[in-house]
């Protein structure tokens, strides 16, 4: 059994800085499971920023992973400006009414993250911890990218078609969810949490390599480089199938790659050089596959992309299942740190 | 010209969003186009960790703009130089003068680990601290040991190449930290410093110190294969120290402070090495020295015309002290850092000789009164109405020294603080301070 020698947030400075850390990070997607490990209601989770903080520190103590994930699910600033949800007890937010099947694009204005809509939890939930732990751990914030919110706004049947049928309505829709995430990252930066972009929406499972490329790509981009004014390392997360993007991905000019199903050593091979890999172990494997299966699974992937030039950050594909196994969680998280250490 | 002024982390986010993109790339250390920008606000290195930057009032300049971004920037910065195959020189107790020996030899980048002393405070952070009980420092001690939990974990800068490190009349917390650094297997070349018996000093010091200069110059060129130009560094030294004296002369000239008293001290302490990239810390000191002149040409600053001047003794481990002085409409025009060594112009005679006449004014190898003779005859004259002597419960000297201190500058109103641990000002400290302000601005 080894002992970390590092806090959370020295393991993750020394990665952006093309460093080897004492082992590799691990942050595993522990969003809304949270809720679960701090037994509390997931509606509490998302809709009170504090309880949402406190769940994570909670998982944080639980399990001892290397960063804070402040999120619940990907509609939040398609709520912001104007998208209806209903709030299950026990599940997450479920889309009611789309805004853009009401009104028209003209009509949409880009939302105050301090007003509209769970915004203001989430940033509240960022300043809880931050202010518990930052000098720790980093604070992840996931920010759903303009495709992604776009999305969101429309009847989603609708918008895969103007993909192809009416692409200056999508453009604009992405203008519109591009100043609106800018918002958000701005807002996020200055309260303490280091936006990460997750655009789901845009995976390969949804649409084509060439819509990805062109409607979700750019503005992945545009976002990307606005928050490298303030030179920050920005993770990409696109659930789902990736491999049919992963070129394109690696031209979203993000600094680490967090990816789902895609073949581990195919995505050596793409990306090991080039850019810093988190990924990507079968989140379903983790959430209630057999105890044995996590651990040959974890230490395969681990053992192979901690090798990566770049840095690697050892990781579920996506989103650890709410009402995961806690068993499963801790052992993927104990191989991944006895088969990724690093130092003598 | 902007209004000066100070302003929250929130309000420099707001500032920079308005600077163009071409501004923020133009500015890189090592002249490095991949990753070697450093100007980014504050907001920046909060999210990374420094989370008393919350609380924080900076000013409002460019120009410290991109101070405080190369300043957080450091410890990127010097993984970088290994990383690109220059040599990494820790260098720790003599505080200034060894650095311009490493500077002499291309591609050396010198560095000060105790200097990391600062890293808890804008973390408000234990961990350094705790890294350091842990491998046997005492809880009452300077917080230098800070580099103790440095050397110990490997994430604030690299192993270095070479380790210099002074010893003989120096701080004794100090002294130990490095005995423990030591232990942890780093290897230090060790070279000694003479005590100073008054400002006539004798001369077979400045003999040995030359002596221990010159081995240091040894050491370097068998490291890099190469021999160094000591002129060219002491030129460069000189062209950075000529410029803070000017900046220090008006800052205690002006009618109202051009500067705050956190960004001077951080300029004042840039004397040291130059926060890992020398050449640019000159460059961003020229960019500071003409926003102060301009200010001071124009009869603007940053706090009220009518603070009261105060002198501050021994620096503030929290930053933070020093802007809860001038809230209270004090202003620090007067310092005594203990880096008097690094303060003055070097000779351009004989460079070892030099050099060691040069640290010979240390603050910390001559007499209490010697050291504060500087603030006594500003108290004389009228320019100082106060000092505030910052201390550390255990820390050696200045436990010993603050009574005596105070002694020498009997007739001026004097408040001593022993710096709490980082997040620990209190309530009570705060109330002290206020009666301090009240008790100088009733004289």
């Amino acid at each position: 059994m080894r002992f970390d020698i590092l806090t959370p947030r020295e393991r993750f400075g020394l990665l952006v800085i093309d460093e080897l850390p004492d082992r590799c990070n691990i942050i595993p997607l522990i969003t809304s499971h949270a809720a679960t490990v701090a037994d509390i209601p997931l509606r509490r989770y998302y809709t009170e920023g504090q309880a949402m903080a406190e769940a994570q520190i909670i998982a944080f103590e639980r399990y001892g992973h290397d960063a804070l994930s402040i999120f619940s699910e990907v509609g939040i600033i398609a709520e912001a400006i104007g998208s209806v949800f209903d709030y299950p007890e026990d599940d997450l937010p479920v889309i009611r009414l789309p805004i853009l099947t009401k009104v028209g694009i003209e009509d949409l204005k880009v939302p105050d993250p301090k007003r509209d809509g769970r915004l203001p939890i989430y940033l509240e939930a960022i300043k809880y911890a931050y202010n518990s732990l930052g000098d720790r751990v980093p604070i992840l914030a996931y920010v759903p990218a303009p495709f992604t919110t776009g999305v969101m706004l429309s009847d989603p049947n609708q918008f895969l078609i103007d993909t192809i049928r009416n692409p200056d309505r999508i453009h604009r829709i992405m203008e519109l969810g591009l100043k609106a995430a800018k918002g958000f990252c701005y807002e996020i930066i200055n309260t303490g949490g280091l936006p990460i972009l997750v655009d789901p929406l845009a995976s390969a499972s949804v649409i084509s390599p060439k819509a990805y490329k062109e409607f979700a790509l750019p503005y992945e981009q545009r976002l990307i480089d606005y928050l490298h004014r303030y030179d920050l390392d920005i993770i990409l997360h696109i659930c789902g199938e990736t491999g049919p993007i992963i070129d394109l991905m690696l031209d979203s000019h993000a600094d680490l790659l967090s990816v789902d199903r895609i073949d581990p050593e195919f995505l050596y091979e793409k990306c090991h050089d080039r850019i810093r890999i988190i990924g990507n172990l079968d989140t379903s494997l983790v959430g209630f596959g057999a105890r044995e299966e996590v651990i040959k699974r974890t230490a395969e992937m681990v053992a192979r992309l901690k090798m990566a030039k770049k840095g690697y950050v050892a990781a579920t594909g996506c989103e650890v299942p709410i009402r995961a196994d806690p068993g499963n969680v801790e052992v993927f998280i104990q191989i991944a740190r006895e088969v990724g250490w690093f130092w003598d | 010209m902007d209004i000066p002024g100070k302003i929250s982390l929130t309000e420099w986010s707001e500032r920079f969003e308005k600077i163009p993109d071409e501004e923020i790339i133009k500015y890189r250390y090592y002249k490095n186009k991949d990753w070697g920008r450093y100007l980014q606000p504050p907001a920046t290195f909060y999210i990374y960790g420094a989370r008393e930057l919350k609380r924080l009032k900076l000013d409002n300049s460019f120009a410290f703009l991109r101070m405080w971004g190369f300043v957080f920037n450091e410890s990127e910065r010097l993984f970088r130089a290994r990383q690109v195959g220059k040599k990494v020189i820790a260098v720790s107790g003599d505080l200034g003068t060894v650095p311009v020996i490493i500077l002499a030899f291309p591609d050396a980048v010198p560095f000060y680990p105790e200097c990391i002393w600062w890293t808890p405070f804008f973390n408000e952070s234990k961990v350094l601290l705790e890294e350091a009980h842990h491998h046997g420092a005492p809880e009452a001690a300077c917080f230098s040991k800070a580099a103790i939990g440095a050397f110990s974990k490997m994430a604030y800068f690299p192993k270095p190449d070479l380790f210099f490190a002074s010893t003989g009349a120096s701080c004794d917390d100090y002294s130990a930290a490095l005995q423990i650094i030591e232990d942890l297997g780093f290897e230090i070349e060790w070279l000694e410093i003479p005590y100073r018996k008054g400002p006539d000093y004798p001369e077979r010091a400045i003999g040995y110190l030359s002596t221990e200069y010159r081995r240091v110059y040894e050491r370097m060129a068998d490291l890099v294969g190469k021999t160094g130009d000591l002129s060219s560094s002491i030129r460069r030294a000189n062209r950075l120290r000529g410029m803070v004296l000017e900046i220090k002369r008006m800052v205690r000239d002006a009618p109202v402070a051009p500067i705050l008293a956190l960004e001077m001290m951080v300029v004042e302490f840039g004397n040291l090495y130059g926060y890992g990239d020398f050449d640019e810390w000159i460059d961003i000191v020229d960019m500071i020295y003409g926003t102060v002149k301009e200010r001071v040409e124009s009869g603007i600053g940053v706090l009220a015309r009518d603070a009261v001047p105060i002198a501050w003794i021994t620096p503030s481990a929290d930053p933070y002290l020093l802007n809860l002085v001038e809230d209270l409409n004090l202003r620090v025009v007067e310092t005594e850092y203990v880096i008097n060594q690094a303060m003055g112009l070097i000779d351009d005679d004989d460079p070892f000789q030099a050099l060691a006449r040069s640290f010979m004014q240390a603050s910390l190898i001559g007499s209490t009164r010697e050291q504060v003779a500087r603030i006594r005859r500003s108290a004389a004259a009228g320019k100082i109405k106060g000092a505030i002597i910052t201390t550390m419960i255990g820390a050696s000297h200045c436990a010993m020294e603050t009574g005596l201190i105070e002694y020498w500058l009997k007739g001026i109103p004097v408040l001593t603080i022993d710096v709490p641990a980082p997040f620990g000002i209190t309530r009570q400290i705060k109330t002290r301070l206020e009666a301090f302000a009240e008790t100088i601005r009733a004289r």
